[in-house]
């Protein structure tokens, strides 16, 4: 028995081992508006549209290590310039998505240009005072329809707007697979990330590569903003500008681990169940985001680098687990 | 003449760090520049690799005035540079961090693989290839830091303090890995506080002080100079001798 088949045989099995539960979430991801209940086609579009979010968000707070706290902002334009599109100027809905999202990516980069030469909270803090500034411009303009909101053309079709969140998220994890984990562009974000100026000193153009993640970053939340609008119909500066847009996207990343391709689906599949299970139980209160931010407070304390670190250091044996908990215990 | 500063410049507040610094290297050569500790040799080296702009003066390099331009750009006319506190990229491989270096020439991932892996195979590196730049060892980052430097192909290849904190045995490894780079071709300047590897590797020797040029010459000239023994070696080095 040679080792070069030897090791074929076990490159062929973790290959099947590596891909089959990928064939097996598509799979269930294809056939889930036939199988389930509106409430939880409703429930399962969220997640996809969130997976999608806390992924765009990624890319630039998880890849390249500059944490965005207006994200929400370029969501709630997608979903302003879409309305505004179909509405003022009569474009098909596919059109109104595709100028949501780059005039989303465009302004990233013209709000990346100063900001992105900020660090660490610095950035932070200029990109939150950049999503009240959007928040507050939708709230005053007449064509957003002020604090009252904008209505759009009722198409009331559950199963469409979910094959087309699960199309476009789809096209999201794609990208970050392609562009960030295998290929020149996602190596040099993140040696952005862990030492920029060292970076820069081996001929990479920092401050270009990072506008056009930013960018990147900005343009799908810009289409999942559009795809939100036309489907709940009725938006308003609270429901598609609010903190909340952001504070979710920035929770379910980290939550599943920033960084890495699967971190921020997994981040939104929890988080987003667990708030809609709160939200059945409690009914229409605030009192299940107490919850949630109890939780993050205990990821952020106990598991710093989310579901998938758990999944990496193989603390999900039995044993190890006992053993973290013997940790945080003593702690 | 492939590096010549003129006339530099740079002061920070009141500190002058930099005063009216000219000096040339040429094609092929190792030069050393020592001194005190704030006497200007990194500040130097942050001058000629673009990340301060000189108050006055000018840097050519190959002809060309490169002066107060953004570091990758300097990169990429081929000045090569590794930091004093080694610099990885932490939360990636060896080679990863090499790849990136060899990106500025490379344009497939295939192409930068095979690369790198030429430059961690002549720094002696390519068995640590895959392990994470957390788990690897001072002497190894010190190593990682002139690999990722080499991988931009420069011509010119700025050290500084590739050795400090290195043991005896480490030291001797090192200057051999220098005299290789050096006989293919590369033109070097090194800033080391450790004599015996300026009087070994050096051709000529440049000795700063607050920012100053005090002294310039052949290694040998240089540990005899008064000046120098007064600024920087000490009597009890010259005494030795």
């Amino acid at each position: 028995m040679s080792v070069v088949a030897e090791r074929l045989k076990w490159n062929s099995a973790s290959l099947l081992w590596r891909w089959s539960p990928l064939a097996l979430i598509s799979l269930i991801a294809l056939v889930i508006p036939w199988i389930v209940s509106p409430l939880w086609i409703r429930i399962s579009t969220e997640i996809l549209m969130w997976a999608g979010l806390a992924q765009s968000w990624n890319i630039i707070g998880g890849y390249t290590g500059y944490l965005c706290f207006g994200h929400g902002a370029f969501f709630g334009l997608g979903a302003y310039v879409t309305g505004i599109t179909m509405i003022h100027l009569g474009w098909p809905f596919g059109f109104g998505l595709l100028i949501s999202g780059i005039l989303a990516g465009l302004l990233a980069a013209v709000i990346g240009y100063p900001t992105l030469r900020l660090r660490g909270a610095y950035f932070a803090i200029a990109t939150w005072a950049f999503g009240e500034m959007i928040r507050q411009i939708a709230t005053i303009l007449e064509i957003t329809g002020g604090a009252f909101g904008m209505q759009l053309p009722a198409f009331l079709n559950l199963p469409y707007f979910y094959y087309v969140t699960l199309l476009i998220t789809v096209i999201v994890y794609l990208t970050t697979y392609l562009l960030l984990e295998r290929a020149r562009f996602g190596y040099k974000l993140l040696a952005i990330r862990e030492h920029e100026e060292a970076a820069e000193m081996v001929g990479i153009d920092t401050v270009t590569i990072k506008i056009k993640a930013f960018a990147l970053s900005a343009f799908f939340p810009g289409i999942l903003g559009g795809v939100y609008a036309y489907w709940v119909t009725y938006i308003h500066p609270d429901s598609v500008l609010g903190a909340q847009i952001t504070d979710f996207m920035v929770v379910m990343a980290f939550l599943g681990g920033i960084g890495s391709l699967w971190g921020p689906f997994l981040g939104a599949f929890v988080v987003q169940l667990i708030n809609r299970y709160l939200w059945l139980v409690w009914g229409e209160g605030t009192f299940y985001l107490i919850i949630i931010g109890a939780a993050i407070c205990a990821v952020v304390l106990f598991i710093p680098n989310g579901i998938i670190g758990l999944m990496e250091a193989r603390i999900f044996s039995p044993r190890e687990a006992l053993k973290q908990l013997r940790r945080i215990v003593k702690w | 003449m492939l590096l010549q500063s003129h006339e530099l410049s740079i002061s920070f507040g009141g500190l002058t760090a930099v005063d009216r610094l000219s000096l040339t290297v040429e094609k092929g050569m190792i030069l050393g520049i020592i001194g005190p500790n704030g006497s200007g040799k990194t500040t130097f080296f942050n001058l000629v690799t673009g990340v301060y702009a000189p108050d006055s003066g000018k840097v050519i390099f190959d002809g060309k005035n490169i002066t107060g331009l953004r570091p990758h750009r300097i990169a990429q006319f081929g000045i090569g540079r590794t930091f004093q506190i080694p610099a990885p990229f932490s939360k990636m491989t060896v080679l990863q961090n090499v790849m990136v270096g060899t990106f500025i020439h490379a344009s497939t991932m295939k192409a930068a693989k095979e690369k790198a892996w030429e430059i961690l195979e002549m720094v002696r590196l390519d068995e640590k290839a895959n392990q994470q730049v957390v788990n690897v060892t001072l002497e190894d980052r010190k190593r990682l830091e002139l690999a990722r430097a080499l991988a931009t192909e420069p011509t010119l290849l700025l050290l500084d303090e590739a050795m400090a904190g290195l043991t005896t045995v480490e030291v001797k490894a090192a200057i051999e890995l220098i005299q290789s780079l050096h006989t293919r071709g590369l033109t070097i300047i090194v800033v080391e506080h450790v004599m015996e590897v300026i009087l070994s590797l050096c051709h000529r020797v440049v000795v700063l002080n607050y920012g100053r040029k005090i002294a310039e010459g052949a290694p040998d000239q240089i540990v005899n100079n008064q000046e120098v023994i007064r600024a920087y070696l000490g009597e009890h080095y010259s005494a030795r001798r």
